[in-house]
C-alpha cells in the first residue's frame, strides 16, 4: 500500500470525521437555540398515547412504509429509498472496514453482498436523478445542491462498489478515489441536504410529540 | 443581514423572521430532501397536475428560502447553491401571500405524509404571520381579523344580536316542545357546561343553537352560554397571528373562569376546537383550569350514559362523514363521530380517504373568506366532489361550520345534489322524547312557511339577474311583495317611491356600488329606518358597509346564500316568528 492510500485511508478520513463532527455539534447548537415553546393543551383524541410513545412511532415511521399513504400507495419509491439508504449505509460502512477490518473481505459472500447493495443503491440514484431532471415539479423543487449531492452519491456508490475488493494489485485509483470522495463526503454533507438525517430526530420527535398527544399519530385508518 | 433597497414592509418582514422561527420550525425548515413526497397529497396539485407551483414542496420552498438566506448557514454565504433568497419589495411581498393564503388551505396533509416530519402547514401559517404583521393579506383576512379584535366575534355579530337570537331560538323551542321551562340559559355560574359556539349559527344556521339547547334541556344539563366572549372560533389560527389567536382564546377562558364554569364545551367547529382545545392555551400562554370538549363527545356521552335516548329511523337517510382537518388530522378526533352516527342513522357510507387521509373541504385555512381565490378553491374542490360522489350518499355530515360552507359551495358547483348538515342537527332529530305533563302556556300561532311574509314588502336589489331571480321567487313564494332593482340608482329611486319593509342589498354593483346606496338609504329622513341586509359574495368589501358613518346594516349575509338561510334572516330582521 502507498503512503498516499495509507493517508487517504486513514488520517484524511480521520480529519473529515473530525470536521464533520465538529460541525454538526455546531449544528445542533445552531438548532437548539431556537425556542422550543411549551406545550400547554391537555392530551386529546380518542386514544391515550404518551408522549414517549407517540415520538418513538415517529422516529420508526421509516421503517413503516404503511403508515402514510404517500408510502403506502408507491411501494416502488420505497423500496428505492430503502436500498438507497441501505447503500449508504454499506458505502460507509466499507470505509471503516478497509483501514481496519480488511480481513472482513476475505469473504467473497459478504464482498458479492457488498457490491449488489451498493451497486443497486447506485442504479437508483440514476433512477432518481431521471426522475429529478424530468418531472416537472421535481426540477421546480430542485436546487444546484439536490443534483449535486444526488451526484455525489451516485459517483461514490459507482467507485465503492469497485472498491469493495480491497485490492490494490491493479493499482490504487480505484480506492483513492473511493476514499477521496468519502472524505468530501464528510466535509460536505453538513452544508447540504444530505444532513437531513441529523435533523429526522428532530421534526419527528416534535411531530410525534404533538400528534400523539393530540391522538393523531399513530393514525387509524378506517 | 442583507439590508440593501427592501422596502419598508420587506424589511419588516426579514427582521421579524427570526423571533417567529420557534425550533420546530428551524427543523421543518432545514430537513426538507425535495423528495417531492408530498406533491400527491395536496388537493390543488391533484386538481391542477400541471402547475408544479402548487406543489406542497415549492409552496414551502418560497419560505424556506427567506431562512436559508437569513439564518442558516450555507444559504447566507452561496444563496444560489440551495435556491437561498430574500425579499426586497412589495410585489415579491404580494407574491408570497398569494402562495401562502391562495394555494394552500394550510389541511396539513402533506405534513402526515412527509418521511422526513416536515410539518409544512405551520411553516405557511407562520408565513402567514409574518405578512400579516405588515398588514400583507388578502383584504377578507384583514376584515375578519378586525372584526374578531374590535367587535369579538370573526362575523361582526353585535351583542344585542346576539342574545336576541338565543331569546328568538328560546321561544322557538319553548313552542316546539310546549314547554316554558326550556331555554338557553345565559350567564348562569358555577353550572357543569359552558357552550361556546360559532358566530356562523347566529348568522346563517340559528337551529343549531336551538338543536343544542335541546340535547341539553333532554339531558337535564346544568348549562349556560356566555353573554360575551362566546365565540369559540379564532382566526387566529388562519391569518398566522398568534396575538390574535391568544387574545381571542383568553376572552373565551376568562368568560368560563367568571361564571366558573367546570367544563367547556365547544360546539361543531374544526378550527374552532382546534384554537381552543389545543392552541389557544399555548398562544394565550394561559393554563386552562377547566376542561374543554368538543360537543360531539358531549353528545356522544349523553347517549352512552343514558342522558338521552335516540332512534336511528327517525334519520331515515343515507349518510356519509367528512372528517375535518382540523379535528382529523390537528386534534385525533376521527372516532367519536363516527360512534355518534351509529347511534344516530342507519344507513352510514363510509368515503374514502377517511380520518386523517381525508381530503380538505377546500374551505379551510380561512379560504371562504378570500373571494379572489375562489375560482382556484373550485377548480381544486374536484377532489372532494370526486369523493363525495363516490359515497352514494344523499347527506354529508360534517363537525365543521367552515366545512358546511365549504362543501355546500362545492355541491352547488359540481352539482352534486347532495346536502350539509352536523351531528348535532342529527341527534336533535333523533331525540326520543317521552310524554311529558303538559303545561298550558300562551302558543303563538305558527305561521306556515308559504305565507310568512305575507304583507311585506321587500326590495331586492342586485345586478346578477340568477340571483335577483332566486331571491325574489324564494321571497315571493313566502308570500312577500317583492320589488327588484338591478343597480343603485334604480335601487334608491324604487325604496322612494315603494317604501319597502326590508331592502337586501348587494354591495358589488356597476355604477353606484351598495355601499353608497347603503349611506344614502341611511341619510334618507323616509328610509332611514328602512330595514336593510346585506348580501354579497365579497366578504373583504364588508368595510364600505361598516365604515360608513351611519348606522350598521340590520342583517349581513355572505353569499352563496341557500333558500333556508335568506328566510331566516328576512324573518329575523322583519321579526317575523
Amino acid at each position: 500500500m502507498s503512503e498516499t492510500l495509507h493517508f487517504a485511508e486513514h488520517r484524511l478520513q480521520e480529519m473529515a470525521l473530525l470536521f464533520m463532527a465538529i460541525v454538526y455539534t455546531l449544528r445542533i447548537r445552531w438548532l437548539l437555540r431556537f425556542p422550543a415553546g411549551k406545550e400547554r393543551q391537555a392530551p386529546s383524541g380518542s386514544r391515550m398515547i404518551t408522549s414517549k410513545q407517540g415520538i418513538l412511532n415517529s422516529w420508526l415511521n421509516v421503517a413503516k412504509p404503511w403508515a402514510m399513504e404517500s408510502t403506502r400507495t408507491r411501494p416502488f419509491f420505497y423500496a428505492q429509498f430503502v436500498i438507497f439508504h441501505l447503500g449508504v449505509v454499506a458505502s460507509i460502512g466499507l470505509s471503516f472496514v478497509i483501514p481496519y477490518l480488511p480481513s472482513l473481505l476475505q469473504s467473497p459472500l459478504l464482498v458479492r453482498l457488498l457490491q449488489i447493495s451498493i451497486g443497486a443503491a447506485c442504479l437508483v440514484g440514476i433512477i432518481r436523478m431521471v426522475r429529478r431532471l424530468s418531472v416537472p415539479v421535481m426540477r421546480k423543487i430542485s436546487s444546484p445542491d439536490d443534483y449535486f449531492s444526488l451526484t455525489l452519491l451516485t459517483v461514490w456508490f459507482f467507485f465503492a462498489m469497485l472498491a469493495v475488493p480491497n485490492e490494490t494489485a491493479q493499482g490504487e485509483s480505484i480506492l483513492l478515489i473511493y476514499f477521496t470522495l468519502t472524505a468530501f463526503f464528510l466535509i460536505y454533507v453538513p452544508f447540504s441536504k444530505i444532513s437531513h438525517y441529523l435533523y429526522y430526530p428532530f421534526t419527528r420527535y416534535y411531530l410525534g410529540k404533538t400528534m400523539a398527544r393530540r391522538g393523531v399519530l399513530p393514525q387509524i385508518r378506517g | 443581514m442583507v439590508t440593501e433597497n427592501r422596502s419598508y414592509n420587506a424589511q419588516k418582514v426579514i427582521e421579524r423572521l427570526a423571533k417567529k422561527v420557534n425550533r420546530q420550525m428551524a427543523g421543518s425548515l432545514a430537513a426538507c430532501v425535495h423528495c417531492g413526497m408530498c406533491t400527491q397529497s395536496c388537493h390543488y396539485v391533484l386538481a391542477n397536475p400541471d402547475d408544479p407551483t402548487f406543489a406542497p414542496a415549492y409552496k414551502a420552498d418560497r419560505i424556506r428560502r427567506l431562512f436559508k438566506r437569513h439564518l442558516d448557514w450555507t444559504g447566507r454565504i452561496i444563496p444560489w447553491w440551495v435556491k437561498a433568497g430574500s425579499v426586497y419589495t412589495d410585489e415579491e411581498l404580494a407574491e408570497l401571500m398569494d402562495t401562502v393564503f391562495g394555494k394552500c388551505t394550510n389541511c396539513r396533509r402533506c405534513t402526515l405524509n412527509c418521511p422526513m416530519g416536515v410539518d409544512l402547514a405551520v411553516v405557511n401559517r407562520m408565513a402567514r404571520g409574518l405578512l400579516v404583521s405588515v398588514g400583507v393579506m388578502p383584504e377578507g383576512v384583514a376584515v375578519v381579523s378586525k372584526d374578531q379584535w374590535e367587535i369579538g366575534n370573526q362575523m361582526g355579530v353585535l351583542k344585542e344580536d346576539y342574545l336576541e337570537t338565543l331569546d328568538w331560538m328560546s321561544e322557538e323551542l319553548q313552542q316546539e316542545l310546549k314547554d316554558p321551562a326550556v331555554g338557553i340559559p345565559i350567564d348562569k355560574f358555577d353550572c357543569e357546561v359552558v357552550y361556546s359556539i360559532n358566530p356562523r349559527e347566529v348568522k346563517y344556521d340559528p337551529r343549531s343553537i336551538a338543536d343544542a339547547a335541546k340535547i341539553f334541556h333532554f339531558a337535564e344539563e346544568n348549562w349556560t352560554m356566555p353573554s360575551e366572549g362566546w365565540d369559540m372560533t379564532n382566526f387566529g389560527l388562519f391569518s398566522g397571528d398568534d396575538d390574535l389567536g391568544g387574545a381571542v382564546a383568553r376572552r373565551l377562558y376568562e368568560k368560563v373562569e367568571d361564571l366558573r364554569g367546570k367544563k367547556l364545551v365547544i360546539s361543531e367547529c374544526g378550527h374552532g376546537y382546534r384554537s381552543t382545545r389545543c392552541e389557544g392555551p399555548n398562544w394565550a400562554k394561559y393554563d386552562v383550569p377547566f376542561e374543554m370538549e368538543s360537543s360531539v363527545i358531549t353528545m356522544l356521552r349523553y347517549i352512552k350514559e343514558g342522558r338521552i335516548k335516540v332512534d336511528p329511523s327517525k334519520n331515515d337517510i343515507s349518510v356519509t362523514y367528512h372528517d375535518s382537518c382540523n379535528n382529523a388530522r390537528s386534534c385525533g378526533m376521527t372516532e367519536e363521530p363516527r360512534e355518534l352516527l351509529s347511534y344516530v342513522v342507519k344507513d352510514f357510507r363510509e368515503m374514502h380517504p377517511n380520518r386523517a387521509e381525508n381530503y380538505c373541504c377546500t374551505g379551510g385555512g380561512g379560504a371562504m373568506s378570500m373571494s379572489e381565490y375562489t375560482p382556484r378553491r373550485l377548480k381544486s374542490a374536484v377532489v372532494k366532489a370526486d369523493q363525495l360522489r363516490a359515497t352514494g350518499a344523499g347527506v354529508v355530515v360534517t363537525s365543521c361550520h367552515n366545512c358546511v360552507d365549504g362543501l355546500t359551495d362545492l355541491i352547488r358547483h359540481y352539482k352534486l345534489g347532495m346536502q350539509v348538515t352536523q351531528l348535532v342537527n342529527l341527534v336533535a332529530n333523533a331525540l326520543v322524547i317521552e310524554e311529558r305533563v303538559a303545561i298550558p302556556v300562551e302558543i303563538v300561532p305558527e305561521v306556515t312557511a308559504a305565507g310568512s311574509l305575507a304583507g311585506r314588502k321587500i326590495l331586492v336589489v342586485d345586478d346578477e339577474p340568477d340571483i335577483l331571480t332566486f331571491f325574489a321567487s324564494v321571497l315571493a313564494d313566502n308570500g312577500a311583495e317583492v320589488i327588484e332593482a338591478r343597480e343603485g340608482q334604480e335601487a334608491l329611486l324604487k325604496a322612494r317611491s315603494e317604501k319597502p319593509d326590508l331592502v337586501t342589498l348587494d354591495i358589488s354593483m356597476p355604477g353606484q356600488d351598495g355601499g353608497k346606496v347603503f349611506e344614502a338609504l341611511r341619510r334618507d329622513p323616509d328610509l332611514a329606518l328602512t330595514p336593510v341586509c346585506i348580501i354579497t359574495g365579497r366578504p373583504e368589501l364588508r368595510r364600505l358597509i361598516y365604515d360608513r358613518p351611519v348606522p350598521p346594516p340590520d342583517g349581513y349575509l355572505d353569499k352563496p346564500v341557500n333558500e333556508e338561510t335568506l328566510l331566516l334572516n328576512v324573518k329575523k330582521i322583519l321579526k317575523v316568528v
